[in-house]
């Protein structure tokens, strides 16, 4: 049966090229105007159900598909992609992956320019979409100095300068700090406001929970209507600590006036922090303020401009924002083995894999898992054998709960173990679970945001 | 500046510098787009890689000339006849010879080298006639892939570096090759991707910048296509004529007028602001 809604899809199945199983599994559902709100594991099918809906599935990808799908009026198995972007526009889950022009402006209007439109409308069209999603003060700007909030927004002005009926966001908060993610969203509820229609598959829930909305889950690629999104919870994984105090443990790394930044050009100023054997910071603070280059400095691969930094002797493991950076080993179970080659701890690089809830998929490819899975195949190829010190950069990033749950018992029992473990986060509810002490990262400085806890 | 019109004089710089043998043209040429290139490139590009790969063309013509060619009167050093292709005589001549084609080879790549150094690539991709507007917004995106596959190997170098990797066994260069390789094809994928969903290829593309003609961007396009015909013409007709330091060394002629065609490659500099 075809629905009347925005989109409609009608016992839809849809196989990648190659695949027993589908990825989308029989999928009935109507998506009127307003916020439909998709939640759902790493790997159950959501982002190949939202591509269904600009026909990126199946044109773009190949495959098998059975049943139907109307968008805007259009029958998506038979209407190229192109063809539905005037009337759907789709933000993908990495901003930095989507850029086509080299400034702001430019990229805006590439879809513009794609469907023909005059230059003096693509113009207007181009500002009014710059002012819509507030990056105005963008203008002029080249893309590849934006921080990763911009790069979102940037994506999403250049969805909406082609003012399509539909909008589908795939993951748009996953590298939003806090700041960025609350304007994100009162920007979407504005759209929806002004009757644009949205599909948004998220797993930060603590501030999509404001939306009003419909919330569908999916599960092995099957859609089941869901209660209304909660908001994460911040359990904190702290009781499980072993007993024993911080203050006299070993410090684990120290920077001491330190000034650092890539290209020579201090991020950082005269910043003096440290850690500790068995203890956890965690690092916040907006796109752009310097946690990641904190780490790299800890880590030694960014040489500081001045100042000294000291690190105990022993591994130091480092999880990098794009976890595929490190991914290249046919499967997931090789990569964590390379890890802790000639380790002798390595017999635990099993139980890390099984810890993380990755046994299923030790012998799969990792670069065809979800951004989720491939975030947490990436943790565990750092994190596998010994480290003292754990450096991980937003390792949360595409995660679901049960993911994130997986990580803070990891992350626990390392600290535990004596490992010191600095994450980057935007995630408060991870720094809330898991952190011994928070430093505000911003302005070029460094802040203690709580005293040492000391259980 | 139009890219279109820079174009045009890049083309008129390039056809001079090739369609000569004199050295005093090719010179004049090299110091034409020399300056041009100096005053209009784009801020924070360096040219400094670039002229130390035209010297050492140059060096490397000189020398090759030098060493392989023992024709002419006047050697200044003889090498052992047994030593094989540069045993003999080292003449004036040839080194003159192989200079003259140094200091061309650097004038043509200097006139050329505006195209990449002053222009963004998406500027000359978007001068492009009509029917391969298509293939330029593929060739100009996948100009803009480069600068994220080089930090991506940077970050993929630092990755595998704190899991120990050591760029010193050449059997584990592999371990960056591969995931380089590997995430720029999965990075093209995924921008194809967002590309199609932005509606690429749907029809008849149009620009965000319109190419404007400006008076000056006119006259440097005029003036420099004007020169280039004027310069081949008068090599056809005879008035300009070649150097060629063999059998006998000769000072290269001069005319005039073909110096005032070369010279006319400074019109950017005069017209255009910087």
């Amino acid at each position: 049966m075809i629905g009347t809604g925005v989109a409609t899809l009608a016992g839809f199945r849809y196989w990648y090229p190659g695949a027993g199983d589908p990825s989308i599994d029989g999928v009935d559902l109507d998506v009127a105007s307003g916020i439909t709100l998709v939640a759902g594991a790493s790997g159950s099918g959501k982002s190949s159900l939202l591509r269904v809906f600009n026909g990126l599935v199946p044109h773009f990808h190949g495959g098998t598909v059975t049943g139907a799908a109307t968008v805007c009026g259009h029958d998506v198995i038979a209407t190229p992609t192109r063809l539905l972007a005037t009337k759907v526009g789709f933000v993908f889950q990495d901003p930095e992956l989507q850029s086509v022009y080299p400034s702001v402006e430019r990229d805006v209007a590439f879809g513009l320019e794609n469907i023909g439109t005059p230059a003096a409308v693509m113009r207007r069209r181009v500002s009014e979409a710059l002012e819509r999603t507030g990056i105005t003060h963008l203008s002029g700007r080249a893309v590849s100095t934006l921080s990763g909030g911009e790069r979102q927004r940037l994506a999403l002005a250049g969805v909406l300068a082609m003012r399509p009926r539909l909008l589908v966001l795939d993951e748009p908060l996953s590298q939003l700090d806090d700041a960025g993610a609350r304007a994100l969203t009162a920007t979407l509820i504005d759209l929806a406001d002004e009757g644009i229609a949205m599909v948004v598959a998220e797993h930060r829930f603590e501030h999509l929970g404001a939306l009003p909305g419909r919330s569908l889950a999916v599960d092995h690629g099957r859609v089941v209507d869901a209660p209304a999104s909660k908001p994460s919870h911040a359990t904190s994984f702290l009781g499980v600590r072993a007993a024993g105090g911080l203050a006299s443990a070993p410090v684990a790394w120290s920077l001491d006036r330190v000034a650092a930044g890539p290209a020579r050009e201090a991020v950082l100023e005269s910043v003096s922090v440290d850690g500790r054997l068995g203890e956890v910071v965690a690092l916040v603070g907006p796109n752009g303020g310097g946690k990641t280059t904190l780490l790299r400095t800890i880590a030694g691969l960014l040489t500081p401009i001045s100042g000294t930094v000291h690190r105990a002797p022993g591994r130091v493991a480092y999880l990098p924002q794009n976890p595929m950076a490190l991914l290249h080993r046919p499967t997931v179970g090789a990569e964590v083995a390379w890890t802790v080659r000639g380790e002798t701890q390595s017999a635990n690089a099993a139980a890390l894999i099984a810890e993380l809830g990755l046994t299923h998929l030790a012998d799969r490819d990792p670069r065809d898992l979800s951004t989720g899975e491939r975030q947490r195949a990436a943790i565990a190829a750092v994190m596998a054998g010994a480290p003292h010190i754990a450096l991980l950069d937003e390792p949360t990033r595409g995660m679901d709960e049960a993911a994130r749950d997986a990580l803070c018992s990891v992350i626990v029992r390392m600290r535990n173990a004596g490992c010191s473990i600095v994450l980057a986060t935007h995630d408060r509810n991870l720094a809330a679970a898991v952190a011994d002490r928070t430093i505000a990262v911003g302005s070029g400085s460094a802040r203690e945001l709580s005293p040492v806890a000391v259980a | 500046m139009n890219p279109r019109a820079l174009a045009v004089w890049s083309l008129s710089g390039v056809t001079i510098a090739l369609s000569t043998g004199s050295p005093v043209y090719r010179t004049l040429v090299l110091l034409c787009a020399l300056n041009v290139l100096i005053a209009f490139r784009r801020p924070g590009v360096s040219v400094r890689g670039l002229l130390i790969a035209l010297v050492a063309a140059a060096a490397i013509a000189l020398a090759t000339t030098t060493l392989a060619s023992h024709t002419g009167d006047h050697a200044f050093l003889v090498l052992p006849a047994g030593i094989p292709v540069i045993g003999g005589p080292l003449t004036l001549e040839a080194s003159l010879f192989g200079l003259s084609t140094g200091v061309g080879i650097a004038a043509a790549v200097l006139a050329a080298a505006p195209l990449s150094l002053v222009l963004q690539p998406h500027a000359l991709v978007d001068a492009l006639p009509g029917a391969l507007a298509r293939t330029g917004a593929a060739i100009g995106t996948a100009l803009n892939l480069i600068p994220g596959i080089a930090r991506s190997a940077t970050e993929i170098r630092d990755a595998q570096r704190m899991r120990g990797w050591r760029s010193r066994r050449v059997r584990e260069w592999p371990d960056l090759a591969v995931p380089v390789v590997l995430t720029a094809l999965e990075g093209s994928i995924t921008l194809a991707e967002a590309m199609e969903a932005r509606g690429y290829g749907s029809g008849v593309r149009t620009h965000y910048s319109e190419q404007v003609w400006r008076r000056q961007d006119v006259l440097v396009a005029l003036v420099s296509a004007a020169a280039a015909c004027a310069f081949i013409g008068l090599r056809v007709t005879g008035a300009i004529t070649d150097w060629y330091p063999f059998p006998e060394l000769m000072w290269p002629g001069v005319s005039v007028a073909g110096v005032l065609c070369c010279c006319a490659l400074a019109t950017p500099l005069l017209v255009w602001r910087r």
